[in-house]
Parts: structure tokens; C-alpha cells; sequence
């Protein structure tokens, strides 16, 4: 499945794909910086705006489709991945991209993650992660750090949190990469190479909360902190290393592709077809059910 | 002779008695009877207790009936453990196992004298002809292929297919025992004449089916093209049907990792512009509700089928029960009308399902279809599908002019606003759970939100005058009348029969909409009325309920309710009619149990 634009001789820049919807975030979110390197990387891909569909569940980086002019659907609290996976199924053509927070993700979601992976549905996943609850104002994540405090943990957090890149990879994604707003040319580019990769693709995005977060994870701090995996000389075909740099999650700042499977697998929705395509034609046990010379619909 | 039979039999999970009733079924089929075959166990996954009852006829069949005519038992501890689901009364013929040692006059049956009770040596038989215990179901076909005329021809043919691939000596162990039977029926007649008439002739050809695979077949002819679900018992046969068949049709199937992601997925497809449906049971329902909500908001088409099993919670999953009724109509929060329709017959879900899709695709909502344990899993020998009779209906789309600018959420006059989808150009929008205006944009404006409520709810209201959705039968200048819906309304059809058999007057009304509740139908029905019984299997009686919530109902309104599992027969049902028949009725209590 191309991810190109074959339909339409039309070119597109980023504002092509801004809606008029003003953001409900606060000054200095990092989801402004993300839905930026959304735009950048629509415009970069070139697909009109209605060949895109941008699903979320809830929280607040969950608005984000409604401020892109692709088809949006802000879903319920968890459930993006398996809607998108049905809009994908019912619709190969479509580009579709999931997003999220942390709790959407890898709390109340977090059951459908696997699965939408080993399936290797085609589908771009972009995870906010700022390591805690804003909308519901400042309670305990799933990725935050032992300890924290927050509105639901005044004496401190009990547990550890989850590491969304070891599991994603963990359970065998095709494409796991970690970007930060800060440095938007990165990341427009790994959502960029997210979209062109055929099956599933995670992006880990560093998403600094500015009411409730940690002033050291802000996003005038991330420039210092970010390493770049390229700049490491980190092979991204060598999932095992991808492992073991994912392991510090939460200490260090790694951006860029952790992995990225140089011989990709089938996606779901490629198999979907071939098996349309083998059985059609084949005797249908509703026809034998029909009155002759019934009409069928 | 006899038009119609009812056959009970019990035994032990490997003694082959419900492969016995599917033998039967099958022959009954290739004869052109009617039947309904309906098959009980325990809740093992093998081995128990099992059982089945065959109820074939001349002519179409409504239910698996009451009171048995023929109890087939091979151990009693097996046959008692099924209780009132294999009752046996005075005109019973009890054919049981000699080696079970029990003479014919002290049979266990709670003070019951069945008309016959004879003991049949069928492990000595079977052991003798076939040289094993497998062979016993055999021997009990060929005993009632002997004592009550039923087709021996076709019942051979049947025992011959399906040991055709067991070799030889299998094959000819199975026929010695069938014919052992035979010969025992024909040396020992039983003194009572019962045999079963032939079928009445028919241009119409058959199906056997049951109420699963007729579901799955009618969102096939209704264009579904995908299927998201979990599996759950009764209900996992409607996922596997088209896990089979929904490729051949252009369409796929998701089994999801959980009954949200099943749900989920099939409101994903349902936006991505196609067909869509999911099937659960009660526990399933329950953890679907936040995304029906989803689908109410986001006036998204969807079918779900909820099979209703014995509830709450786990409950009973093998056992009929129509105790879902409340949480179809009313679970998920927030103000929504989600329609609900109910099949009253395993032919009907073909019909009922294919509306399902019409009323889901035309007014843009989910729809939920109740079937139950019974109509889902029962087989019955149904007349070939006539597709003439149903009409498809697609969802609206933009128009080009529409389109230019699109307003997803436009108030228009019927409440239902164009419908389009990803790919289609100029179509984009923001599809939300979150309160929308009408280009879709979020809002918790309270204007909004009223007029938007007002939206969802008033496009519902032409449903309620759907007449073709409610059966009525039985005499208009009635005084007294009868609601039942779902498998049980075909219990109170034959108990409608036979009351007016007897002179009394009376008149149904089966609803197959139950919500919303269609006020001016039932007050048109209840307008002669002095006395009104609802039937239903349910603790609660939940339709009894929801009915009274709208509309006003007749001096003497009463329900029979019974939990899932407890029988509801035709006999029963009868003898309260005579009782609300007579002059100086008394009304009973205003529920009644089991």
C-alpha cells in the first residue's frame, strides 16, 4: 500500500491540513509542537486531507484530530486502536494515524496495544506521553515515576511506571521511534518515516505537560537532554540493542528510530485482501438458504 | 395418527443422544416434516448430562411445545437432572433403560403415571449388534423409526452418511443396530397408536437452520461487510459463520482481543463507511455499552445482537433467558433512544436482522437485536428464504451541493443529516463523543447540547408506528389479550390457538420493536381491554415493565414471569386464559413466579 498521493495532482502544505478549531491547550503544551510536526509530515506525504483518518481516544492530545482538516473521530477513553483498526480493515486506501496520551495508551487501553501489534495492522501511532493525567487535573500516569506526587498520590507513587518503548517493542512492532517537540524537525521526520513504514508503527512522543509536569521535563529543557540515537551510531535493524537503550526510559532522552524491521512482515489488511481475493467466487452458504430465483443482495 | 410428536430424550454425555435428535432432524428435513430440535446440557464442556427434544410435524411448528409425547431415557439420574425441560404427564410414552433397573410401574417420575412406560434392554442390544455402547442411540432411533412411523428410509440414509468415512465394519454395527431397534418396535407393539402422519405436501423448499446461522446469513443479504466480536457462548456461532462466509462476500471479521475491541472495531468500520456488526451475550453487552453510547453520539449505523443467556453475570450461558431487555434499552448514560428488536422465530431472524440494518443505516444509530439461547441455538426446519419480501436500505449521503460546505450534524427537519466518510472528498469532519454543533466541532454549550439531544431522540419517533413490526392474531372484540415477545411469543401463539379452539375470545400482540416503546400501538391494542397477561422469561418481567413507563394499560394487567431455563408451555399459558376468561376473575397478584 502506497502511502503517496496517486489520486490527486494537487500539492499540499501544512496549512492545507490546519483546521480553523482553536487548541484547548495550555501555553507552552507540547501537543502544539506535536500536531506542527503532524502538519509537516501530511505535507511531506502529500495525501489529500480526506484520504487521512486521525483517531483518538480521550484526554487532552486526544483533541488533536478535530485541529487537522483530515476525517477525525474523537473517540472514548482507550478504544482508538481497535476503531482505527476497523476503519483500516473496511478501507485499506486510507492513511490512518491513532493518537493519544500515556493514559489512553498504556492505562485503560493498554489491553489493545498488543494486540493491534501482533496483527501488524497499518497503522501510525503516536503516544503523548507526559507522565500524567492533565485533563482530569494532575493525577498519577501509568508512565509516572516512582514516587511522584500528584493530586490522586500526595505521599508519592507506590509503582512503577510502565516503559511504553520496551513493551511496544516487546510485543514486536515493525517501527518504534521517540521524538520531542523541541526539535520539530526530528520529529515531523520520524512521523514522517512512522506513516511510510507498511504495518504497525509506535512514535513515543515526550510530550512535557506545562500545568502539572515536572519543570525539568519542560520543553526548554529537552534540547539539553535529547540524545540522538542517530548520533550514537545506534543501528536501528538490531532490535535487541533497541531493548537495551529502551531500558532507559525515563532516565535518558533518547530521540529517533529505536527500531525499524528491515524486512517489514505482511500487514493485517494485505492478508484481508488476499483472502477476499481467494475465496470469492467460492459457494455461498447463503445462497443455499435463498428461495430459487430469489434475488440476492 | 398423529400431526405432531414431541420427543424427549436423556443420557449421558457420550451416549450420542443429541447426535440421535440431530438424525432425526435431519431425516424429518429430507421428508419435508416441520421440526424444532432443541438440545440441553450440563454446563461441562464434555461428558454430563445432555439432552434434546424433537418436536416434528406435519405442519409448521411455533415451539418446541410442553408436555412430552415420547421420553427417551437411558439413565434416570441423567433425565431428572433436566427437570421440568423434559416433562413427562399422563399421555407420555416412557421408553427407558432395562439395566436401570427400575420396574415400569415405580418409574421416578414424582407421582406421574405416563400412558406407557416400557424398559427396553438397549446396552444388551446395542452391545449385540454393533459389539459396542456407541451404537445405543441406534438402537433408540430405530425403536422410534418402529413405535411411531417415522421415516426409516431417510434416518437410514443419515446413519449411512455419517459413518460413510468410519469404515466397514462401523458402518454395518450402526445399521444392525438401527434395524435391532426396528425389529424390537415392530415385535412389541406398544398398545397405543401413535404413529406420525405424513407432511403435507409443498411447492416451498426447506432449510435446516438455526436461529445463529440465520443471523449470520441475514447480515450477509443486508450487505454486512464486517464483523467485529469475542467469543461468547450462545453466541460464538454467529462469529464463526461468517469467519467463514463474510470473504466470499467482499467483506472481513475481526476477532478481537476483548468484546470492547469487538464493538470498537465495528463502529471503526461503521465510520469508515460500511456495515457493520458485532454479537455478544449478556456479559458482553454489558462491556459494549460505552461505545453503543459512542455510536448514539456519533450517529454511526451499527448492528448489535445480544443472545440473551441466563443472567446476571456469568449466569447460566446454556439456558434461555429474556432478562436483557432493560439493559438493551437502557444502559450506556446519557439521554439516547437505541432502537431494540426481537426475532420471534428462527426464520424470523433472518427478517428481524435484515431490519436491523435498515433502521441502523436510515436513522444513523445502533440497533440492538435480542435474540435468545433458545431461538439462537435450537434447529428448526424452516421454509426457504423468500428475499422478495425485504427491501435494503443505505445510508444517506451528501450530495455534491451538500458537500460544499459539508455540515455533518445539520438540523434538518427528520433529524437525520447526510453521512459521509473517510475518502470522500469534501465530506471531512470531526466524529466525536464529545458534544458536538452541528459542523462537529466540540461544545458543552447546554443550547446545543438540548437541541442535539432533541436530534438523536426525534429522528427514533416514525419507528414507533412501524405496525409491521408488531404481530397482532386473535379476535379484535376481545376483552382480554396476551404480549409475549422473542422465543416465547411462538409458546403464546399455540396457546392463542387453542383458547380460541376452545371459543374463548382473546387477542396478541407481539412486539418484535421493544424500545423505543411504540405508545400508540399498544394503546390502540389495549383500548377493548379488561384484562391483559404478559409472558415473558424473566424474574422481573422486564417488557411488562418498560410498557407500563408509556403507555396506560388495562384495569387488569398482569404478568407471567418466569426465570431462565423454567419452561413456559403452551398448556400453561392456556389455563390462565381460561382463568381470565372467566366472569368473576379475580386479579392474582401483579407478578407471578415460577
Amino acid at each position: 500500500m502506497s502511502t503517496e498521493c496517486h489520486l490527486s495532482p494537487e500539492v499540499f502544505t501544512t496549512k492545507d491540513y490546519r483546521s480553523s478549531l482553536k487548541p484547548i491547550w495550555c501555553p507552552g503544551c507540547g501537543d502544539f509542537g506535536v500536531v506542527t510536526a503532524i502538519y509537516r509530515a501530511f505535507a511531506a506525504i502529500k495525501r489529500p486531507p480526506h484520504e487521512i483518518a486521525f483517531i483518538s481516544g480521550i484526554g487532552c492530545s486526544s483533541r488533536i484530530p478535530g485541529y487537522t482538516t483530515a476525517y477525525g473521530f474523537n473517540t472514548v477513553h482507550g478504544r482508538a486502536l481497535p476503531i482505527a483498526q476497523g476503519i483500516k480493515m473496511a478501507n485499506p486506501e486510507l492513511l490512518v494515524l491513532v493518537a493519544g496520551g500515556d493514559g489512553d495508551g498504556f492505562s485503560i487501553g493498554g489491553g489493545h496495544v498488543p494486540h493491534a501489534v501482533r496483527r501488524n495492522s497499518d497503522l501510525t501511532y503516536i503516544v503523548m506521553d507526559n507522565q500524567i493525567y492533565g485533563l482530569t487535573k494532575g493525577q498519577l500516569s501509568p508512565t509516572s515515576p516512582r514516587g511522584k506526587k500528584t493530586a490522586s498520590s500526595l505521599y508519592g507513587s507506590m509503582e512503577d511506571p510502565v516503559n511504553p518503548l520496551l513493551y511496544v517493542l516487546a510485543y514486536g512492532a515493525g517501527f518504534v521511534a521517540q521524538g520531542v517537540p523541541a526539535d520539530m524537525d526530528g520529529l515531523s521526520k520520524i512521523i514522517e518515516e512512522a506513516i511510510r513504514f507498511p504495518g504497525f508503527a509506535f512514535v513515543n512522543v515526550q510530550s512535557p505537560c506545562i500545568t502539572y509536569g515536572d519543570p525539568d521535563t519542560q520543553l526548554k529543557t529537552q534540547r539539553a537532554r535529547m540524545r540522538k540515537l542517530e548520533a550514537e551510531g545506534h543501528d536501528p535493524s538490531n532490535r535487541i540493542r533497541a531493548m537495551e537503550l529502551a531500558q532507559e526510559y525515563g532516565q535518558t532522552l533518547y530521540t529517533g528510530v529505536f527500531y525499524r524491521n528491515p524486512t517489514p512482515a505482511p500487514t493485517y489488511e494485505s492478508q484481508i485482501r488476499e483472502r477476499q481475493e481467494e475465496l470469492q467466487g467460492e459457494p455461498s452458504a447463503l445462497e443455499q438458504m435463498l428461495r430459487k430465483n430469489s434475488a440476492t443482495g | 395418527m398423529v400431526d405432531d410428536l414431541i420427543i424427549g430424550m436423556a443420557g449421558s454425555g457420550g451416549d450420542g443422544i443429541v447426535s440421535a435428535g440431530e438424525s432425526l432432524i435431519g431425516a424429518a428435513a429430507a421428508e419435508g416434516y416441520f421440526a424444532i430440535l432443541t438440545k440441553s446440557f450440563g454446563s461441562q464442556i464434555r461428558g454430563g448430562e445432555s439432552s434434546c427434544r424433537l418436536r416434528v410435524s406435519a405442519g409448521p411448528v411455533l415451539n418446541p411445545g410442553g408436555l412430552l409425547d415420547v421420553a427417551v431415557v437411558l439413565n434416570w439420574e441423567d433425565f431428572l437432572r433436566f427437570g421440568g425441560e423434559l416433562p413427562v404427564g399422563p399421555d407420555t410414552i416412557v421408553i427407558y433403560e432395562t439395566k436401570t433397573g427400575v420396574p415400569p410401574d415405580q418409574i421416578p417420575l414424582g407421582g406421574v403415571t405416563p400412558a406407557v412406560a416400557v424398559a427396553v434392554p438397549m446396552e444388551a442390544m446395542a452391545m449385540k449388534a454393533a459389539g459396542t455402547l456407541q451404537a445405543k442411540n441406534n438402537i433408540v432411533l430405530g425403536l422410534l423409526a418402529g413405535w411411531f412411523g417415522l421415516p426409516r428410509e431417510s434416518i437410514l440414509k443419515g446413519i449411512r452418511k455419517k459413518f460413510a468415512r468410519k469404515g466397514e465394519a462401523v458402518l454395518q454395527g450402526n445399521e444392525r443396530s438401527f434395524a435391532a431397534g426396528l425389529e424390537y418396535a415392530d415385535q412389541n407393539p406398544l398398545g397405543v397408536e401413535r404413529h406420525l402422519s405424513p407432511p403435507a405436501p409443498t411447492e416451498v423448499g426447506k432449510v435446516l437452520t438455526d436461529g445463529n446461522e440465520m443471523c449470520g446469513a441475514a447480515a450477509l443479504f443486508a450487505g454486512c461487510k464486517f464483523f467485529g466480536g469475542y467469543p461468547i457462548t450462545p453466541a460464538s456461532e454467529i462469529m464463526q459463520y461468517l469467519g467463514r462466509e463474510i470473504w466470499k462476500h467482499g467483506g472481513s471479521l475481526l476477532q478481537a482481543e476483548d468484546e470492547i475491541a469487538g464493538i470498537a472495531a465495528a463502529v471503526g468500520a461503521s465510520f469508515a463507511g460500511i456495515k457493520a456488526m458485532t454479537a455478544t451475550s449478556g456479559p458482553g453487552l454489558s462491556l459494549k455499552t460505552e461505545v453503543l453510547g459512542l455510536a448514539s453520539v456519533a450517529e454511526l449505523p451499527l448492528v448489535c445482537v445480544d443472545v440473551q443467556r441466563g443472567g446476571p453475570s456469568t449466569g447460566m450461558p446454556t439456558k434461555r433467558e429474556q432478562a436483557d431487555l432493560f439493559a438493551a434499552a437502557f444502559s450506556a448514560h446519557g439521554d439516547t433512544v437505541r432502537p431494540v428488536l426481537a426475532p420471534i422465530s428462527v426464520a424470523d431472524t433472518f427478517g428481524v436482522t435484515v431490519e436491523a440494518f435498515n433502521i441502523a443505516e436510515y436513522y444513523q444509530t445502533p440497533v440492538l437485536v435480542l435474540s435468545d439461547q433458545e431461538l439462537a441455538q435450537r434447529k428448526e426446519i424452516v421454509p426457504s428464504i423468500d428475499t422478495a419480501q425485504f427491501k435494503l436500505v443505505e445510508r444517506l449521503e451528501p450530495t455534491g451541493k451538500e458537500l460544499d460546505p459539508y455540515i455533518r450534524f445539520r438540523f434538518t427537519e427528520s433529524g437525520i443529516s447526510p453521512l459521509s466518510h473517510p475518502g470522500m472528498k469534501g465530506g471531512n469532519y470531526l466524529a466525536a463523543g464529545i458534544e458536538h454543533n452541528e459542523l462537529g466541532a466540540p461544545t458543552a454549550n447546554g443550547e446545543i447540547h438540548a437541541r442535539m439531544n432533541d436530534k438523536r431522540l426525534k429522528k427514533m419517533d416514525p419507528l414507533k408506528l412501524r405496525r409491521d413490526l408488531f404481530v397482532i392474531e386473535g379476535d379484535a372484540d376481545a376483552t382480554i389479550g396476551l404480549i409475549s415477545w422473542g422465543s416465547v411469543a411462538g409458546v403464546v401463539i399455540e396457546a392463542l390457538q387453542m383458547a380460541r379452539a376452545e371459543g374463548i375470545k382473546v387477542r396478541l400482540l407481539v412486539p418484535k420493536l421493544l424500545y423505543p416503546v411504540a405508545e400508540e400501538i399498544y394503546q390502540e391494542f389495549f383500548a377493548p381491554l379488561q384484562r391483559c397477561l404478559v409472558v415473558e422469561q424473566s424474574h422481573q418481567g422486564q417488557l411488562y415493565r418498560i410498557i407500563r413507563m408509556w403507555a396506560s394499560v388495562p384495569p387488569e394487567y398482569t404478568v407471567l414471569a418466569k426465570s431462565g431455563s423454567n419452561p413456559i408451555a403452551p398448556e400453561e399459558v392456556l389455563e390462565k386464559i381460561r382463568t381470565m376468561a372467566q366472569p368473576r376473575f379475580a386479579p392474582a397478584s401483579s407478578t407471578s413466579q415460577s
